[in-house]
């Protein structure tokens, strides 16, 4: 089983983006999950959200406490949140950043998704692009599976949009670590 | 920050919470070209723009949550904005 857990403001779109993953596993024809943390949900304030997949049926209903992949949409949490907390030894973390040289602990991948988003949406808004990007780091989900869930999320232009934000952060990626 | 069950133990503490780390764009304000106009003052939504002893307004940037309102309003283009690296 994997779990993974994002990190993100209110507002950014952490929530929609565990469901994007969570739809994405499923056309993959895996089992999936998608859940919120339930706290204090205002914008800019820190949230959480989570996504289980496996290859069988997953029977945990529980909050993660121990992902294998963290999800940071906005690198200034790092300030104000534990993002590696309970992260597994061998885990990883995908980080919204300009910055190369951060020292998190575990293995990091960095990228400028703010950068991806403003050039293709024209609005700060990281989660498509978040999800392309976990799906170019670690292969758990394709991206054909990634698009499809993010037009079936959001309807019309705004879903090739986001789409197409989801594809640039993948190719991005696999560029950058493939 | 934000404690167990977001319990308040003590008034006026939301001092604390610096707003300033949400922003994605920084706004810049130019004293050079600023006419004092106070438009900028007075429609900061976080009242993070405030004058100084000399007559000039400053953005405090603890607060400030980037919303650019102020680059908006200002009538002579002194607010201008830079992408916040982070």
């Amino acid at each position: 089983m994997i779990e993974i857990r994002f990190h993100g403001r209110g507002g950014q779109g952490a929530v929609t983006a565990a469901q994007i993953l969570a739809k994405a596993a499923f056309y993959d024809g895996k089992f999936c999950q998608a859940f919120p943390f339930f706290g204090v949900e205002r914008r800019g304030a820190p949230v959480m959200a989570f996504t289980r997949i496996d290859d069988k049926k997953i029977t945990l209903r529980c909050q993660i406490y121990e992902p294998d992949y963290v999800i940071v949409q906005d690198a200034t949490l790092l300030e104000s949140v534990n993002v590696v907390e309970g992260l597994k030894k061998d885990g990883a973390v995908v980080i919204n950043t300009v910055k190369d040289d951060l020292d998190l602990g575990y293995k990091t991948y960095t990228i400028d998704a703010t950068g991806i988003a403003l050039d293709v949406l024209g609005v700060p808004i990281v989660n498509t692009a978040m999800v392309g990007a976990f799906a170019g780091v670690t292969g758990i989900v394709s991206i054909e599976s990634v698009k499809k869930a993010i037009l079936d999320t959001f309807k019309g232009k705004l879903g090739e949009k986001n789409a197409k934000a989801a594809e640039v952060a993948y190719n991005e990626m696999l560029k950058k670590y493939g | 920050m934000v404690t167990i069950a977001a319990i308040i133990y003590e008034p006026g503490n939301s001092i604390k919470n610096k707003t300033g780390t949400w922003r994605t764009f920084r706004p810049i304000l130019d004293n050079e070209k600023c006419v004092k106009c106070e438009n900028c003052y007075i429609f900061c939504p976080e009242g993070a723009i405030q004058e100084d002893e000399n007559g000039n307004f400053k953005i405090d940037y603890d607060y400030c949550k980037g919303c650019l309102i102020c680059m908006n309003e200002c009538p002579v283009n002194a607010i201008t904005k830079v992408r916040e690296e982070k």
